[in-house]
Formats: C-alpha cells, structure tokens, sequence
C-alpha cells in the first residue's frame, strides 16, 4: 500500500527548512565568532603560540670597599625536570646519577606538584660535567629530563661572610604568594642577610624572549624576529663597606673561638668587618644544601647559625665604664680633678671588690687602671636614670638598625624595672655593679661597636651599615645609600677626657699595654663580662689612631677569662690590617702622581 | 518526444561542482595541516590519490543501469553486517573504537560502507508495494532494518557513526510518509532518553511531556501506556548505555557540558577548535599562516577538525563558502529526491542526503562548539579514505537517478 504521504509537498518543505535553519544557525555561529569575538580568540591564539621565554638576570656581585670582588656569581649546571613528559620510572636511575639519596627526585617532583606540570622543575644545583654529558648521549630515553646552566653564587677570595652576606634559596610557597607579579616558582630570592635585605636591588629586571612554540610548547623560532624582546637589566653591584683584608683577618683570627667582632668607621658608620664565630661555608647553599650540611648547622651546640654580632646578648662589663665617665663628666658631676680614694673596694651594704688597690684616682687613671671603686662611686652619684638616659643616647637598649635584618635590642635597666622587681624599697647596692658593666645589662658586639665609634668621633656618627651604595654600571661611581645621622649631644670636652683615659690603657700603664705598636696609636678598654655558666667572657673595644679614629672595634670572645689577654691582640691584628695598607695605597698613590707629573712634563 | 543532446541534461553539474570544490578545499586544507607534521605529511599525496579514485567509482557508478542498485541492495547489506561483526572480533582500534579493518596495506572502516547497505535495505523495505508505514509491523521491521548495524557500531564502540545511522533511518521513514503520531512513537524516547543524559530531573521533565502528548493524541489507553512505558525503559536504558561508553566518549559529554573544566583534557580539543575558528577573522590569517593549524594546536586535525583549518586560514569568507556548496548541494539533492517518483531511488537519495547532512550537522556543530565532540568527519572535506569513496558512491547513485530520472519522473 502506498502512503498518501510519501514524498509530500509539506514533508519536502520540512527538510528543506531544516537545512535552511541549519545553514542559517551556523553562518551565525561563524558570524558570532569570526566578526564579532574575533579578538578575544586572536589574542588566545597569540598566547597560546607566543611563549615568553625568561631571562634572569646576572645578580649583583658584592665587593668591598675598595671593589675587590668578594660575592660574584659562577655558572654552573641545573638538572631539570619536566613533569609532562617526565616517566617516574626513570626516578632510581637519576637518584643514582646524581648520588642523591633514594626518593630524592621522587619527594621534589612531589614538593612541586601544585605548580603547572609543563613547567620544567629544578631538581638539582651544581650537578657535575658527568651528569650532563649522562643527559647529552642518553636524551632519547630520557624524556622530560634536561639541563640548563644557571648562574649560583661564588666567593672568590675566600671571605666567608656567613652571617652578613646571607644565600639565595628557592623561592618558598608562602613569598611567592605575596609576590606573584614578579616571581615564578623556581626562582631563587635572597635568603638570609644583605642577599634579604638588598634583594630588590640585587636581582635585577627579568627580560623576556617572546618565541613561537608548538603545541609540544617546543621551540620553532623567534616572535616577530625578536623586536618584542625585553632584554634582562643587571642587578646592581653592591659596594660594601666591608674591607676584605680586615674581615678577612677577623674571620682568621676566629676561627676556633666563640664570639663576635665589630669594626665600624666613626666617621661614616660604615661597617669595616663583622664576624660571628663559629660560622659556616656559604658555599653549601649554592648547591641544593645537603642534608648533613644543614643537621651541622642547626644541632651544632656552638650555633654557627646564631649572628653573635648581632644577636648576642652579655653584659659589657668594665667597657661600659665609659658610659658612667661621660655622664658623670657631661652633667658636671666630676671634674678631670675630682678623685675617689680606692681601697681596694667599695661598700654599699656590702662590700664590692676592686681588682687592685689603686688609692687616689681621677676619671682618667680610673679607666686606664679600671678601678671599679671609681665607677661604684660614681654610678650612685649620676644616679641609676640619668646613667639609663646616657646609656640610650649611645643606642643602647634598642636595635642599630643595621641593613642586615635580625638583630636584638638588649637591656638598660632603670628604676621602674627594680621597682617592678623589688617593690620601691629595691636594694640600692645592685646598682653598683652597673657602673662596671655588670649585672642586668645586655648588649650586642655591635651595639658596643657603634658606642666606641660614637666616643672616637666624639659623639657623632652615621647608622651603621655594611651597604655602602652600589656602582654605576657606566660611570663605575659608587652610588651611596642615605643613612640616618647619629648626635649624642655630649660636650666635646668630655670625650677629650674619656679618650686621654683609654689611650692610657693601651700606651699608658693599663690594661692592655701588651698590644701597643709604635707607629698607631691605639685607644682602647678591656672588660670581662661575669657569666654565671661557666667562664668570663672577654671583651675589647678600641680605635685607631687615637689623634684621627679610622677604625673603631668592639670585640667579645666567649668563656675565655680576661679581655686584654684574649681580645685585644685580634683587635691590634685588625687595625694593623687596615691601617697599614691604607698608609701603603697613600704612598703608591703619592708615587703615581709624581709618575702623572713628570708625564706631563715630558710632553712639555 | 524531444532529444536533448545538451551535456547538462545527462550530468548533473549542480551536484558534481559542489562536490568538487569542496574536495579541492578539503585537499589545501590537508596539505596545509600536515605539510610540516613529522608523520602526517603523506596525507595530502594519499588523499590526491583517494580522490583519484573516489572520482573514477563515482563515474562508474553513474554509468551503471539504475536497477543495479536494486540488485545489490540485499547482498550489500548483508556484507555490511558481515563485516560489523568481523570488524568486532579482528578490527584495529582507533581512539577507542574497534572500527578498522586492515586488508593488507590499506584500513577501511565496515561503518562507512554499512551506510550503503542500511540506506538500500530500508530504502527497499518501505518502498515495497504492501508495506504500510503506519502499521506497527512494519515500523518494527523497518526500523528493525536501521537498528541491527546500529547496535553493532555502538558496540564497536562508535557513537558518532551510530548517530548518522539513527538520524537517516529517521528520515528515511519521515520520507516514506509515516504519520505524526508514528513519529512521535519513535521519537520520544530518544527524546527520554537524551533527557536521562543531563540528569534526573530532564528526565522526570520529558516524561511528563511525553505525558501530555500522549493526552494530545488522544490514542486508547492500553495503547498510550505501553508507549509510556516504552519511554519509561528508554531512559533507564541511557543509564546503561551512558556507562557502556567508552571512558573518553563520557568525558567529552561532560566535557561539553563546561570545556573549560578540563582544558588540556577533553575540553582540549573544543577550545582549541574554537580559538582558531574565531581568530580567523573575515579574511582569515591566509594559506599555510595559521598559527594554531600550523602549531598543531589541533589533534588530527585533518579529520574531523579540518573545518577549523578553513576557518582559521579563510577566515569568515572560506568558511561560508563551504557552507554554501553544502546548502546548494543538499537543496539540489533534495530537488532530485522530490522530483523522483520511484520510491525506492527517492528514498535512497533522500537517505544520502541525510547521511550528508547529520555529518554536515555533527562536524561543524562540534568544530564551532555548539554540539559536543564526536568524531566524524565533514563529507568529501576531510581526510579519509573510505570515507570519501563512499561518499562519491552515493552521490554516484544520484548522479545516475538524475541521468535516468526520465525514466523515474
């Protein structure tokens, strides 16, 4: 039976709609796309095609003050991974390649897996020659897996800087959430130190290679032959005001020791030399730090992690009988006249030995012998806060503010801190002890550095720092950095008074005779800091030349008795360091000019 | 009776340079997307010589007696089943499916010939003298016909192609004249089921439709509820079709849903589709200077994506003119099905053109982003032996009908 409808008009128009409506849907749907959201695709495929390829940036190189290179930077070999392409399979062969320990590709590709697996993973610094020649014949069977040479940083004249300098590391999780429009996983920061600190300045401007890749994301060629390119901008080379020579000798000297050393410029605030002992081998950190290594750092009892420098709290001891000088001096309280009979002590409720019998002394005598019946006197008569409020125009009691970060305040007791103690009724007789430096205070090696650079220069001096400024790229001028100024507001006279009683102690009959030199005057003070836990501490500040300080240097040695005996020779081997050279580079200097002189005068 | 010696009258120019421009198109688009690829570059030369051929069979087949179709119709169709079930036991799989047949060095896939034989074979059934469309018989048996190469694709398992099949026994019975309400039979619980896809709720939803049709029509209740209950069992059914796809069929339904859940998965291909169709412009970027054709942003793109290398290097113009030589293809092929009065030929021509069509629908729609990925290619455009060469069979077939419709009309 035939269907009536077989065929018919209506059903030939149906099919006819049909594909009309379709046709008409899909010119709309290529109108939609191609005419009017023609750019928002245009620019997904220029992203998808254009990759921009990373250039890093040289890191500034740090150099002393008088730019010798002490931090620069050394190629060296990266073995990375790319996830996407990568076979875990391939896990044991690399841990063995690169003799890490079992696991030790597995748990970085593991510590990476939040990020995009197309991005390649550094999975190790510094591997050698062998490994990427092992990676160059062996490419085909190692998919994912390359190698690229990167920059780490070197330390080519072997100064250690452990505690100032500070690494690079990785880039953590947690600062590259904070600073996500600069930094991509991978990339190293500045760790620890004037790497932290300065790390803005060190690291340069990334540029970038705009390059077309493939859907492989492999390399085909340049974007537009490289004219969209951003080239990479150096990062600034950093002058420290570090002297090679002097922290070299510092750190030498050390080595062995528990301690701390300071040395500042009065005039300037510039550090010469900072040390912290023990210390360590920056070098570790260039390489992906070794587990051992980092076990050493951190359970060693001696803490070689800890900046002493900066860090460590001990009463000043008798290196703080200045401080009573000057107040006792500036308020008018004494004269260079006055003096105090010692009997070999002092009473105050109880009696307080004096180290000798040293009988009549004024101030001078008294901080060239370092009698302590002197200064026991004298505390109670400037009186426990007017002594406080010295103490704090010296900087006690709160950070230097030092461009390397962590660094402690320490503590100058007043009045209400024994009233809080004791009730208003406190024992007056604690305070005495105060007056040599004993007791409840608490400074760091560079809070004593700053005060005698501050009593060298006569009360005025600059923030310390140990960034100088950085040099021009074209000019080779130092740019300096500002840093703020430092007045005590004490009389002139005063200092003359204090300073004449510490060039005793060095040339005179005091404490520290033995490390007189003939051609620098040293000026100085030891002191020995009473520690509960065991030995003294020793402690020694000074400056050089005593007529014109150059150099001023507080130096504290852990549990080893006496301050003259132990600290000064490494503070005379400092000044020797420093002064020497700078009359040796005079008389090349003067031998040069006469070199230009007689030039031009042969040319006439 | 008039003798017209005019070529035109014998050769139907109308469907032939259609066809052939778009082969031409489909040849640059080739050679543009796999001239640089490290082990595609052959498909241009394979594909010149596919063409070669596919045009010999289609002047072959043109010249053949129009009753020859008739006579081949049960063999062919019998070969085509054959070949499903043999394509299943010792076929090659490609991206999931078992649906190529190695017969020593060159594949074809059973599915593109078994379009042949379904289209005959049904076409034969209904234009038999007795049959009557609205008998519940002989719907069974024609669908009957349509469905058993269906099921066997599906198991291959190749939805893409199983869709093509459905959308032309569809027709094929639309054409023959089935009433609505037959339609409507066989339809819902396509419709059910497609429903089921998105969730329970689309489900209840279209059941309850299906529901107030079924009022509309006002049938006698028996006769209502069981085509409910029909609906109801085609919707369970999807459950477990759903779950019998293979994993990456399932994830590119989801993944159409939101392509952007999985962007460098199974919404992969789509964005990248998309983004070089809308980056092409109006005029396009130009032959062999698309970044993401020639970047090989695009998987396979020579197949079933080879309409993105047209819209990315011709831009809006290019990729209209293909629609148009496909719009004045199928108002001509339908022209010629309309105007043929042997059933049998009428039916077969408008079979062809479905199958022409629901490729046409299913590839573009994918490659523009408003039909989910699956895979068939765009007829006579892109990559692909058997393809093409079925293609030009059947359009042999109408090519010969037109050359013999005084006969027919």
């Amino acid at each position: 039976m035939k269907s009536v409808n077989f065929a018919s008009i209506s059903r030939r128009t149906f099919i006819y709609a049909f594909v009309i409506i379709l046709f008409g849907v899909l010119s709309f749907r290529l109108f939609q796309m191609q005419i009017l959201n023609q750019e928002a695709y245009e620019e997904k495929s220029a992203d998808n095609s254009i990759k921009a390829i990373e250039q890093i940036p040289f890191r500034g190189v740090f150099y002393d003050r008088n730019l010798k290179v002490m931090v620069d930077n050394i190629p060296a070999y990266t073995l990375r991974i790319t996830p996407s392409d990568y076979d875990p399979k391939l896990n044991p062969l690399i841990d063995k390649i690169l003799g890490s320990d079992s696991g030790y590709v597995a748990s970085i590709l593991k510590k990476n897996r939040i990020y995009s697996k197309y991005i390649p993973i550094r999975i190790k610094r510094g591997v050698g020659f062998e490994v990427v020649s092992w990676i160059e014949e062996n490419q085909e069977h190692l998919p994912g897996v390359d190698y690229i040479v990167e920059m780490q940083r070197g330390y080519p004249i072997g100064i250690k800087g452990s505690h100032s300098f500070g690494y690079t590391k990785e880039i953590s999780p947690n600062q590259l959430s904070k600073e996500k429009d600069y930094y991509v996983p991978g990339d190293y920061v500045g760790h620890n130190g004037i790497e932290k600190q300065y790390e803005k300045d060190l690291r340069g401007v990334k540029g970038f290679n705009y390059v077309l890749v493939n859907s492989k994301r492999k390399e085909i060629g340049k974007y537009k032959e490289g004219s969209q390119d951003k080239n990479s901008i150096k990062g600034k080379d950093l002058v420290l005001s570090y002297d090679a020579d002097v922290q070299k000798v510092a750190e030498e000297k050390m080595i062995g020791k528990r301690g701390a050393i300071v040395a500042i410029e009065p005039k300037t605030g510039e550090i010469l030399a900072l040390v912290s002992a023990p210390d360590y081998d920056l070098n570790q950190f260039s390489y992906v730090t070794s587990r051992e290594f980092l076990q050493e750092l951190y359970n060693n009892p001696d803490k070689p992690s800890f900046n002493r420098a900066t860090m460590s709290l001990k009463p000043p001891g008798s290196t703080f009988k200045m401080l009573a000088a000057i107040a006792a001096l500036d308020m008018g309280i004494i004269t260079p006249s006055t003096t105090i009979n010692c009997g070999g002590g002092f009473t105050f409720g109880r009696f307080f030995k004096c180290h000798g019998n040293h009988g009549s002394v004024n101030v001078v005598h008294a901080i060239e012998k370092s009698c302590n019946s002197f200064f026991y006197h004298l505390i109670y008569k400037i009186g426990l806060d007017k002594w406080k409020e010295y103490a704090l125009k010296f900087g006690f009691a709160s950070k230097t503010g030092i461009d390397i970060g962590e660094e402690a305040a320490g503590f100058i007791p007043g009045e209400n801190y024994y009233v809080k103690m004791y009730g208003e009724k406190w024992p007056r007789s604690i305070m005495a002890s105060l007056g040599i430096g004993q007791g409840e205070v608490s400074v760091t090696p560079l809070q004593l550095a700053k005060y005698v650079a501050l009593i060298a220069n006569n009360g005025k001096s600059f923030q310390p720092h140990i960034v100088k400024g950085y040099l021009d790229d074209k000019t080779r001028q130092i740019i300096p950095y500002r840093f703020p100024e430092i007045t005590t507001g004490i009389k002139q006279e005063v200092f003359d008074i204090v300073k004449e009683g510490m060039f005793l102690v060095v040339n005179g009959s005091g404490t520290a005779t033995h490390i007189k030199m003939t051609d620098i005057d040293i000026s100085g003070k030891t002191g020995t800091a009473q520690n509960p836990h065991g030995q003294d501490h020793a402690l020694f500040v000074c400056f050089a030349p005593a007529e014109d300080p150059k150099i001023a240097i507080a130096v504290v040695i852990e549990n080893v008795g006496f301050g003259g005996t132990h600290a000064a020779p490494i503070a005379k081997a400092m000044i020797e360091a420093y002064l020497k050279k700078e009359t040796l580079k005079k008389n090349e200097l003067k031998k040069d000019d006469n070199q230009i002189i007689a030039g031009v005068k042969l040319e006439d | 009776m008039r003798i017209d010696y005019k070529l035109s009258d014998k050769f139907d120019f109308g469907i032939f340079v259609p066809v052939s421009l778009l082969i031409l198109i489909g040849l640059a688009a080739i050679y543009s997307s796999t001239f640089n690829h490290p082990t595609m570059s052959g498909n241009f030369n394979r594909q010149l010589v596919f063409s070669v051929a596919a045009f010999i069979i289609f002047f072959i087949t043109y010249s053949l007696p129009t009753n020859s179709f008739r006579m081949i119709t049960t063999p062919t169709y019998l070969l085509s089943l054959l070949l499903l079930v043999v394509v299943m036991v010792i076929g090659r799989k490609v991206s999931g499916a078992r649906s190529w047949l190695d017969l020593g060095p060159f594949g074809f896939q059973p599915s593109e010939f078994g379009k042949i034989g379904t289209v005959l074979a049904m076409s034969a059934y209904l234009s038999r003298k007795n049959t009557d469309i609205d008998s519940f018989k002989d719907i069974i048996i024609s669908l009957g016909i349509g469905f058993i190469p269906v099921m066997l694709i599906l198991l291959e398992p190749d939805m893409g192609t199983s869709m093509v099949f459905l959308g032309t026994i569809l027709i094929l019975i639309f054409w023959k004249g089935i009433s609505l309400f037959g339609l409507f039979i066989v339809l819902s619980p396509g419709f059910v089921a497609i429903a089921a896809i998105f969730g329970f709720y689309y489900f209840l939803a279209s059941l309850i439709l299906v529901l107030i049709m079924l009022i509309l029509f006002r049938k006698d209740v028996f006769f209502s509820g069981s085509i409910f209950a029909l609906n109801l069992a085609a919707g369970f059914f999807t459950d477990y079709l759903y779950n019998a796809l293979s994993p990456h069929q399932q994830k590119r339904i989801q993944s159409f849903i939101d392509p952007n859940t999985d962007p460098l998965g199974a919404g992969y291909n789509t964005i990248q589709a998309k983004v070089a169709i809308g980056s092409g412009g109006l005029f396009g970027k130009g032959f062999l200077q698309g970044n993401q054709t020639q970047l090989q942003y695009i998987p396979e793109q020579w197949t079933d994506f080879i309409y993105c290398v047209i819209g990315e290097e011709f831009g809006f113009i290019g990729s209209m003119i293909v629609l148009i030589l496909f719009l004045y293809l199928f108002l001509r092929i339908l022209k010629i099905a309309s105007t043929t009065k042997d059933e049998f030929l009428s039916l077969t021509i408008i079979g062809i053109l479905s199958v022409y069509i629901i490729h046409y629908l299913i590839n573009i729609g994918m490659v523009v982003g408003i039909l989910p990925v699956i895979g068939i290619p765009l007829p006579f455009v892109s990559y692909g032996g058997s393809s093409l060469l079925v293609n030009m069979f059947m359009l042999g077939i109408i090519a010969n009908v037109y050359r013999n419709r005084k006969n027919y009309t």
